[in-house]
């Protein structure tokens, strides 16, 4: 079975494996951060919030010099799971880490979860 | 807690569960930190005696007396900022918790215990103070429980028949409060001896009269005392409205069970929200936001959140803060870090429970200090809740994520835009007396968007979601500024499956005779609106100003008949004057008639990768003029026909999966892409004030994520 956890990860059960819930692509264990399984680049931040002042500070965008736009993607369909905006260099964010054994215990336990997810394509 | 907790190692020799300062006179930080008091004698007798059902009955009545003293408070205020509903009004228990809060800033409630426990443990039983009927006290000081100190509260205790069983209280942001800068906020203050009047709870009243010579005394320590006058007599008179509706329902039930019905509120909710909480996954969650400076001045500030939620407990853990700077007043304190939790949690996270302090009890606070976030005594703090803010930021990502996989995921949504920027207009108004405040515009912001809906636009006040912008016209004639525009504008929110909402942008302008502006804010070159779950942040918002602009006279020539909107002006800078972008926390300048200001509270987040956004919503988005083209085509990829709006689908379909292939094309697999990430690294400059990098308070860190420690 597999449990949606947020728009795009779902958590597989017994297995404890992230997946994207678009494509059902294996995102790597659950017990490690399923960034670690996503194809991951970082962009300057103007490609997408555009410039609307002359200068390369306070034109309404970000200043790449200050902050990266880090984007995770799906490797099986290129969905982006999740982005962070991180000075350069700056280390990642461990966003979710479950407690498994509680995890498993409340979604094996309770019949008819709400949260169950359609299984990925 | 109890294993989840044993993988978080605090750092040794600083403080996490209190302040970094201590006891001084009028000032008990022990009083801040110790929780809800146990129950009095009568309490418990009235807590024992009231049923649930009267219980419910009695906080419906209770809630309606201060929703009206909220309203009555707002109508007989002349201050701009209480005027359009950055206030509050509450019941606090007898011992001095916070039972029954209004809409409106959640916060100042959850602070001003601070006063009344002071009261209550130092000066009842002095026979030179004491404690009766018709006291009245007023309180500012951010360090004694207070936020910053143009934040102004009174309270006063409800005695029926001479037994203590509540106290009345009301505040808001006042604004001018004696500090170096007209209005209250001042960018350039470093230390607290430059903010202005500091107040730790004095009686004011007695028998509900003001003292004449105390009020003297607070007059003459402010630049617009008519303003400061008037508005404190109307938070007397508020308090003294809710003081004699909770005497009725005292007639009715007798002092004991009211005062244990108020007691007993705290005690329910506590146990609400812990139902809550235990229906969560339990884990770690966390979430981390920077500032591009600490006043003046440039320079990286680093606020990470962590959460540790198991059972029916949280614990919610800043670690790996910035220092204290002594640079500005983007200070916190421990107490205004937790009460700013109140304005996601009640909003979002408890949603559907009443608010007050009750529902904090469950969730234990751990704030280092010192720092930018649990500061000293010394420090200015009037822009505090800058840090706070970036907390609570972190904490409705957080809690998105949280409750994503729960039956509450109507609360998942990306956070209400904190890209505020204020802008206090000070000088002599329209009917002749000084005055320094902001205009409503503030409570303007663009909403977050929702896990299956967009951001609503211009929806509220950061701090206080059910606010009201106020009427231009009144705002026009009480401070010295003329609104000529408020737009919903272009390019200016987060984007994503749902996007985030559009702030209202204010344009204004000086008025004859000029006036002098202080503005105060933060991310002006990154943001502190991120999206959720792939949805991009709401852009940052930095300082714009047009002087000599003499905007009247081009009205005059026509050359107005433009679309009067950020956009426009900064883009294509169609009017004469010389156009100013800069960082958004600068000092008082004056400024003459027809200069130009250009100002909002920024966009909310963006919800879930833009490649699965309807494409006939970005039509709608483009229709509406609040997309570009640009933004339309590069961003949403989507293809149409730019005449008619109308979309190619299959065409779209093709351009998306080239997209999603470029993704894969580009993204580096976890391993590769950190061994060239952490090669990457500011330059010293912007780390002036930032801590030893990357993880400040770490001397080395090299793992590829932050916040974990051996």
């Amino acid at each position: 079975m597999k449990v949606r956890v947020t728009e795009y990860l779902d958590v597989a059960l017994p297995e404890r494996r992230w997946a994207c819930n678009r494509c059902g692509q294996d995102l790597g264990p659950a017990e490690r951060s399923y960034k670690e399984g996503c194809l991951i680049t970082h962009r300057d931040p103007r490609e997408v919030h555009p410039v609307l002042a002359p200068g390369e500070e306070f034109n309404f965008s970000f200043d790449p010099e200050w902050v990266r736009l880090v984007e995770f993607y799906c490797p099986g369909c290129g969905t982006m799971v999740e982005n962070e905006y991180l000075p350069p260099g700056h280390p990642l964010t461990w966003d979710i880490e479950l407690d498994l054994d509680a995890f498993e215990r409340t979604h094996t336990q309770t019949e008819g979860a709400a949260t169950m997810t359609e299984p990925g394509a | 807690m109890g294993s989840l907790m044993d993988r978080i190692k605090l750092h040794e020799g600083l403080v996490y569960d209190k302040h970094p300062y201590g006891k001084a006179p009028g000032r008990d930080p022990s009083l801040l930190t110790r929780g809800i008091e146990p129950p009095s004698e009568l309490e418990r007798e009235g807590m024992e005696r009231i049923s649930g059902l009267e219980l419910e009955v009695f906080q419906h009545k209770m809630t309606s007396i201060v929703e009206e003293a909220r309203d009555v408070y707002m109508a007989l205020s002349i201050s701009e900022g209480i005027i359009t509903g950055d206030m509050n009004a509450s019941i606090f228990t007898a011992e001095g918790d916070p039972a029954v809060v209004a809409t409106g800033i959640y916060f100042h409630t959850l602070l001003n215990y601070g006063q009344v426990k002071y009261v209550m443990e130092y000066y009842r039983d002095d026979p030179t103070v004491g404690l009766q009927d018709g006291d009245v006290y007023f309180f500012n000081d951010p360090t004694c429980g207070g936020v910053h100190t143009f934040d102004m509260f009174v309270t006063a205790p409800i005695f029926h028949r001479g037994v203590l069983v509540g106290w009345a209280e009301v505040g808001g942001h006042q604004g001018e409060c004696g500090s170096i800068s007209p209005g209250g906020f001042s960018p350039r203050a470093t230390t607290r001896w430059e903010e202005g009047l500091h107040i730790h709870g004095m009686r004011i009243a007695d028998g509900w009269e003001l003292r004449r010579d105390i009020l003297d005394f607070m007059l003459n320590s402010v630049r617009n005392p008519f303003v400061f006058a008037s508005d404190l007599k109307a938070r007397v008179a508020t308090c003294k409205r809710i003081r004699d509706r909770v005497l009725r329902e005292c007639e009715r039930r007798g002092a004991a069970e009211v005062a244990g019905a108020l007691r007993k509120i705290l005690e329910v909710s506590s146990e609400l929200a812990k139902q809550r909480i235990s229906k969560i996954n339990d884990g770690i969650y966390r979430a981390v936001l920077f500032n591009d400076g600490v006043g003046q001045e440039s320079g990286l500030v680093r606020l990470p959140t962590t959460v540790v939620k198991q059972g029916d407990e949280m614990v919610v853990i800043n670690q790996g803060v910035s220092p204290e700077n002594h640079k500005g007043p983007q200070h916190c304190t421990w107490h205004l870090m937790r009460a700013s939790m109140g304005v996601y949690l009640f909003t979002y996270f408890f949603r559907g429970l009443t608010p007050n302090i009750g529902l904090l009890e469950p969730i234990k606070v751990l704030v280092e200090g010192p720092s930018v976030a649990n500061c000293g005594a010394e420090v200015a703090h009037g822009e505090g809740t800058t840090i706070s803010a970036m907390n609570v930021q972190n904490l409705h990502v957080i809690g998105s994520k949280m409750l994503f996989d729960s039956e509450h995921r109507m609360s998942v949504s990306a956070p209400f835009s904190r890209n505020l920027m204020i802008y206090v207009y000070s000088g002599t108004n329209s009917y002749g007396y000084r005055t320094a405040n902001f205009t409503g515009t503030q409570n303007l912001a663009g909403q977050g968007a929702r896990f299956d809906l967009d951001g609503e636009h211009a929806s509220g006040f950061y701090w206080a979601s059910v606010t009201d912008a106020g009427e231009v016209e009144e705002s026009d004639t009480r401070l010295p500024v003329v609104t000529l525009a408020r737009t919903i504008d272009k390019d200016f929110h987060g984007f994503g499956m749902y996007r985030g909402g559009v702030p209202s942008v204010e344009i204004s302008a000086a008025p004859r005779g000029g006036c002098e502006l202080t503005t105060r804010g933060a991310s002006d070159r990154l943001s502190h609106n991120p999206g959720i779950f792939g949805g991009y942040a709401g852009p940052p918002n930095p300082r714009f100003v047009i002087r000599g602009a003499d905007v009247f006279r081009q009205m005059q020539s026509g050359a107005m008949d433009l679309v009067l909107t950020q956009h426009n002006l900064a883009h294509e800078q169609p009017l004469e004057g010389e156009y100013h972008f800069d960082y958004s926390s600068k000092a008082t300048e004056s400024f003459v008639e027809g200069d130009l200001f250009i100002d909002s509270a920024g966009g909310g987040g963006g919800y879930g990768d833009v490649l699965e956004r309807d494409p006939e919503s970005v039509m709608d988005d483009l229709r509406n003029e609040i997309i570009s083209a640009q933004v339309a085509r590069d961003v949403y990829r989507v293809v149409y026909d730019g005449e008619l709006l109308k979309v190619d689908l299959d065409a779209t379909d093709e351009e998306r999966r080239a997209a999603r292939e470029e993704r894969k094309a580009n993204g580096k697999p976890f391993d590769a892409f950190v061994a060239e990430w952490s090669q990457l690294r500011p330059s010293e400059d912007k780390l002036t004030y930032y801590g030893s990098w990357p993880e400040p308070n770490v001397e080395t860190y090299t793992k590829p994520f932050w916040g974990l420690f051996e």
